[in-house]
């Protein structure tokens, strides 16, 4: 019985963490075309990313923003499952839908915030204009450089990557950069020290 | 992959499997926490449903079943009844990669603790959607708390977890009981007191139970984030608080208590024992300990768990350098 279950199960995330990968599975059993269903796999969560990113900028409410953005991280979640590499899925939502939003939650309930959000306005056509701008400008210089050395791009085996090998790829090969990261992190987390220090009125007449 | 039609029917059939253990699990949780509750504090529990009360908790849920669904005024309507879904169904997902026996393992995920620490941010992020959606001050309050304590009580959990995985040098759950021997002397508990006890300590705190129940602290929030749900949203909340009971008390038998090895025959027994006895200390502690504060809550996590398991982390690499 063991036996029967285990592939049971095996087939089981596949089929709860990337549906259409899954289903892409399931057609290129009957049908050739697997790139077809890679691609709209690849669709889905391109869709889900920018509707995340839609939501989150466009909502009138600080709340749902940040589920917008929730709905992007875990788009991108997705893309990383497609891309074989879960480790870093996995890593998407441990840090940034379990910490980093739920911090973003914290910062927002030390606002004054209504469950109506009627203080939101949305921001003026010229700002917009703005925003626009700095979401094209870098698409516009990254996208065709890609283009162009698409050739160059380096070449994915097919498969998971063992985390294993990411370890030992962080604290050999990638070390400086990986330190470099951590250093940037501690100079952040003196600044907000820093920012948020305020010397405690004397005793007696703190309140 | 190769997938056909059986391999389908019989995906649904493992996700039924796993609903009926989360809900029988709570129906016999329910009964047993409140009999083990009586006991400790000299009165009876309930005994007038059924013989010596066995039947209580199949009323209590016919009667939350039937309860009218009251929604206060000026909420968020998606979100107020999104959050009791986002607590209920990650932790489907979190059951998968556990070992429940030899070959009855859910997924064999490589990273299968990663999965379950991943999905388990969702819980929180339930409780603090349904603590600001439902308008209340008290919810608000709950939430507010659930955020500092379950972004605390992460970080050690995490620690605690990472050291055995440094000796075992695998995230797969089934790999790391596989490295465990049959009797308690082999278990992960023996070389790693400290990340048990840390563990111990913070999957309390990670599950909102007594005595660091403080978002739901009855006698402060009435009910904390879940003050305004009743009827089936409040089920769903109380279904999920027990499944993520079960979870970690699972992932504590797998890392810990040698999973579904166990003296004389292995099998998934032992981690049904195993898991329901680290339970059995959750419900312990939560009637015979007081609330504690919400500061020393904090600092206790602080000042003494963090450093504690970074100290643990530290030495088991030491020792480790210096064994191989």
């Amino acid at each position: 019985m063991e036996q029967l279950i285990n592939p049971i199960l095996d087939t089981l995330l596949a089929a709860i963490f990337s549906p259409l990968a899954y289903l892409e599975d399931l057609i290129s059993a009957y049908l050739p075309g697997q790139q077809i269903a890679a691609l709209a796999a690849f669709a889905l969560y391109v869709l889900v990313i920018l509707g995340g990113g839609t939501a989150a900028v466009m909502s009138r409410n600080l709340v749902r923003a940040m589920l917008g953005l929730v709905l992007t991280f875990l788009g991108v979640a997705g893309m990383y499952m497609l891309l074989a590499s879960p480790f870093l899925a996995f890593m998407q939502l441990l840090i940034y839908v379990g910490a980093v939003c739920v911090l973003i939650f914290f910062a927002i309930m030390l606002t004054k915030n209504t469950a109506e959000g009627e203080e939101a306005r949305l921001p003026s056509p010229v700002v917009g204009l703005y925003g626009l701008l700095a979401a094209v400008v870098p698409l516009g210089v990254l996208a065709p450089l890609v283009i162009i050395h698409a050739d160059k791009l380096p070449q994915v085996t097919y498969g998971a990557t063992d985390t294993r090998l990411l370890g030992e790829g962080l604290i050999t090969f990638d070390v400086v950069p990986f330190e470099l990261i951590s250093i940037i992190l501690l100079v952040a987390m003196a600044g907000a020290v820093f920012l948020a220090w305020r010397r405690r009125p004397e005793a007696g007449n703190d309140q | 992959m190769d997938l056909s039609l059986l391999s389908f029917v019989q995906i649904i059939v493992a996700v039924l499997l796993i609903i009926g253990l989360m809900v029988g699990n709570a129906v016999v949780m329910v009964y047993v926490e409140r009999k083990v509750a009586g006991f400790i504090q000299r009165r009876p529990g309930p005994y007038e449903v059924g013989p010596i009360g066995t039947v209580q908790p199949i009323c209590d849920s016919m009667k939350l079943l039937g309860k009218q669904l009251f929604v206060p005024a000026n909420i968020d309507w998606i979100l107020f009844f999104l959050a009791p879904v986002l607590a209920f169904f990650p932790v489907l997902l979190l059951f998968l990669p556990i070992p429940f026996g030899p070959y009855l393992t859910g997924l064999g995920v490589g990273d299968g603790i990663l999965l379950i620490l991943a999905f388990a941010g969702f819980g929180v992020l339930s409780n603090i959607l349904a603590g600001w959606s439902s308008n209340n001050k008290y919810g608000l309050l709950g939430a507010a708390r659930a955020v500092s304590q379950s972004v605390a009580y992460e970080i050690p959990m995490i620690m605690a977890l990472l050291a055995v995985v440094f000796m075992s040098g695998s995230l797969n759950l089934s790999e790391i009981v596989a490295q465990q021997g049959s009797w308690p002397w082999q278990w992960n508990i023996v070389v790693q007191p400290l990340a048990f006890f840390i563990y111990l300590v913070s999957l309390v705190g990670e599950t909102n139970r007594a005595p660091f129940d403080l978002p739901e602290a009855e006698s402060e929030l009435t009910a904390g984030f879940h003050t305004e749900y009743s009827g089936m949203g409040f089920a769903l909340f109380f279904l999920s608080e027990y499944a993520n009971m079960l979870l970690v008390s699972f992932v504590c038998a797998t890392f810990f208590l040698g999973g579904y090895k166990g003296p004389f025959l292995d099998g998934f027994w032992w981690t049904f024992a195993k898991a329901y006895a680290v339970m059995f200390f959750i419900v312990w502690i939560r009637w015979t300990f007081p609330r504690v504060r919400f500061d020393q809550l904090l600092n206790i996590n602080w000042k003494w768990l963090l450093p504690l398991s970074i100290i643990n982390l530290w030495l088991t690499a030491i020792i480790m350098k210096i064994i191989s």
